[in-house]
């Protein structure tokens, strides 16, 4: 039986729930979904249903936050009960379904970055948890870190600063650069928290992204069941014919040790230094 | 936690604090605001608007400065909320939090600052619907009552108590009948409109009956006439305004 934080949604059974979740959290630029991108293929390629799901792209409330953002005036209390809404019209019409259908799902950030962020942004802490009681425990939580300094450098040369991310609701004013130095800081800082409160796995995600992957594979192998690939014909029905049956699992099994091989390289799990920006978050304004 | 937890403030309590340093409401409970909130409650046909109307027009008449919010009013959610009833897309969960969220926003955006610049807000339903509501449709109570532990505790909260059935013969044939989720058709408990509003209705009474004693509700008998209903009202109003002269505008 699935565990949720506390409390439990009307109508949401937590038997039968035979798939898994995965969840990759991390700040912004972190590369999570570059991960879910080439996580995704290998995982159907050995024979796993996935669903891929993010922040913000619940049917009922995805729109309605874009169109909030846009008008600078979404206050902190809305901004993060309106993520909220969204999170939970995918629980409940996205993963959880998915779960019950044995899919694996691989969630692009959880609660922990919605947590994070409304921490942030001065929210008690025992009340957005509270809200967040009601979120399923997930089977794994990857936590992609990256310090600031290896940070700035895919931002400022690929989609620059933006907005939200760089804090610029929290810190008006500002530069925009400082804006995202003290913003991102004081997230990584949260995120640590959350990290050791949570369990969290930490992945150095400064690595190049094929190391991290490598790394994730493994360890998501270490929790996934693989697809049966002993005695083939006695779970497959017979009227594919026998060989066809040999075939398909024959090419999974194969799939299933190159992934393997694949994962064996071990990743080195330094943990980074605290950057500079650390240090000026803790002061007066947290 | 929960509401045990409040701290009072001048004449609001907040149920919570949010974190000191950065939080908007925080800075307004350490201020002495000089507003004051008004609020009506009661189910569909209670005639709780009505009398929130005429009360409206008579402290505008006496010179106060008014400011009037209604539930589910945001213009930042509304949208939201309008697809997720039109497409049927609400559970009991993602309704409660889609009317958290635009009383989010009118708190921070409608109510807040005005109470701070010393008006007198009156809101039509407030947080005790969506307790009633949501707790009819199975959500945990605590649980909401959490969610909504950024609210400003009104000055004083009137609860207009009306039996089922007068409020039903009040709503037959007017305006526009019964809607799918105000009669909580979404939760399949019969297909026929006015037996499922009967009966979803029932049980928000039954949660009201319960939130009286617990937020100190205000009980109103919405069977007398709206004349004598409306001068009790002012009465409970008029006391809460004595150290409010400066609210008067200028005229």
């Amino acid at each position: 039986m699935r565990q949720t934080y506390g409390k439990q949604l009307p109508g949401m059974r937590l038997t039968d729930l035979p798939g898994k979740l995965v969840v990759i959290e991390g700040t912004d630029g972190a590369g999570r979904s570059t991960q879910i991108n080439l996580l995704k293929p290998w995982l159907e390629e050995l024979g796993h249903a996935v669903l891929d799901t993010g922040m913000t792209r619940s049917r009922l409330a995805g729109d309605g936050i874009r169109r909030a953002k846009e008008r600078n005036n979404l206050g902190r209390v809305t901004q993060s009960l309106f993520y909220a809404t969204d999170f939970i019209d995918r629980l409940e019409k996205e993963i959880v379904p998915a779960l019950r259908a044995g899919f694996i799902v691989l969630t692009d950030r959880y609660i922990y970055s919605l947590m994070a962020r409304a921490i942030v942004r001065g929210m008690d802490p025992s009340w957005i948890r509270s809200i967040f009681s009601v979120a399923l425990k997930p089977d794994a939580v990857f936590y992609l870190r990256i310090g600031i300094e290896q940070l700035l450098p895919r931002v400022v040369f690929s989609r620059g600063f933006d907005y939200w991310e760089s804090g610029m609701d929290l810190f008006p004013g500002q530069d925009i650069y400082e804006g995202f130095c003290s913003y991102q800081a004081t997230l990584l800082a949260e995120f640590d928290r959350l990290a050791a409160e949570y369990k969290f796995e930490i992945v150095d995600a400064s690595a190049d992204a094929e190391a991290v992957c490598a790394h994730l594979k493994k360890k998501i192998l270490q929790i996934i069941e693989p697809v049966p690939v002993e005695e083939p014909a006695a779970k497959l029905p017979n009227f594919f014919g026998e060989s066809l049956a040999d075939k398909i699992f024959a090419n999974l099994r194969r799939e299933y040790e190159k992934a393997q091989i694949h994962a064996e390289d071990p990743l080195p799990m330094t943990p980074q230094p605290e950057h500079v920006p650390l240090a000026r978050a803790n002061g007066s304004r947290f | 936690m929960g509401i045990t937890s409040s701290i009072h403030v001048g004449p609001y309590e907040i149920f919570y604090p949010l974190k000191p340093s950065v939080s908007s409401v925080q800075q307004f409970g350490q201020h002495n605001l000089p507003g004051r909130l008004f609020v009506v409650e009661g189910i569909d046909g209670s005639g709780k608007s009505t009398q929130l109307s005429l009360l409206h027009k008579w402290l505008e008449a006496r010179g106060y400065g008014v400011v009037f919010s209604e539930w589910n009013s945001s213009p930042l959610v509304k949208d939201t909320t309008k697809l997720g009833k039109k497409k049927k897309l609400l559970t009991p969960a993602t309704f409660s939090l889609v009317h958290a969220t635009d009383f989010a926003d009118r708190t921070e955006h409608s109510i807040l600052p005005f109470l701070k610049a010393g008006a007198i807000v009156l809101c039509d339903r407030y947080i005790y619907t969506a307790f009633a509501r949501d707790a009819a449709r199975g959500m945990d109570g605590d649980w909401v009552r959490d969610l909504y532990g950024f609210a400003v505790k009104p000055t004083a909260a009137f609860y207009f108590r009306v039996p089922l059935e007068t409020a039903i013969g009040r709503l037959v044939g007017a305006r526009d009948g019964f809607k799918y989720y105000e009669a909580g058709l979404d939760l399949g408990l019969t297909g026929d409109a006015e037996d499922s509003f009967r009966l979803f209705q029932g049980r928000i009474l039954e949660e009201y009956e319960k939130m009286i004693p617990e937020f100190g509700l205000t009980v109103i008998d919405a069977t007398m006439p709206v004349e004598a209903q409306q001068a009790q009202v002012r009465q409970i109003v008029q006391s809460h305004l004595v150290n409010a002269k400066e609210l008067r505008i200028q005229q």
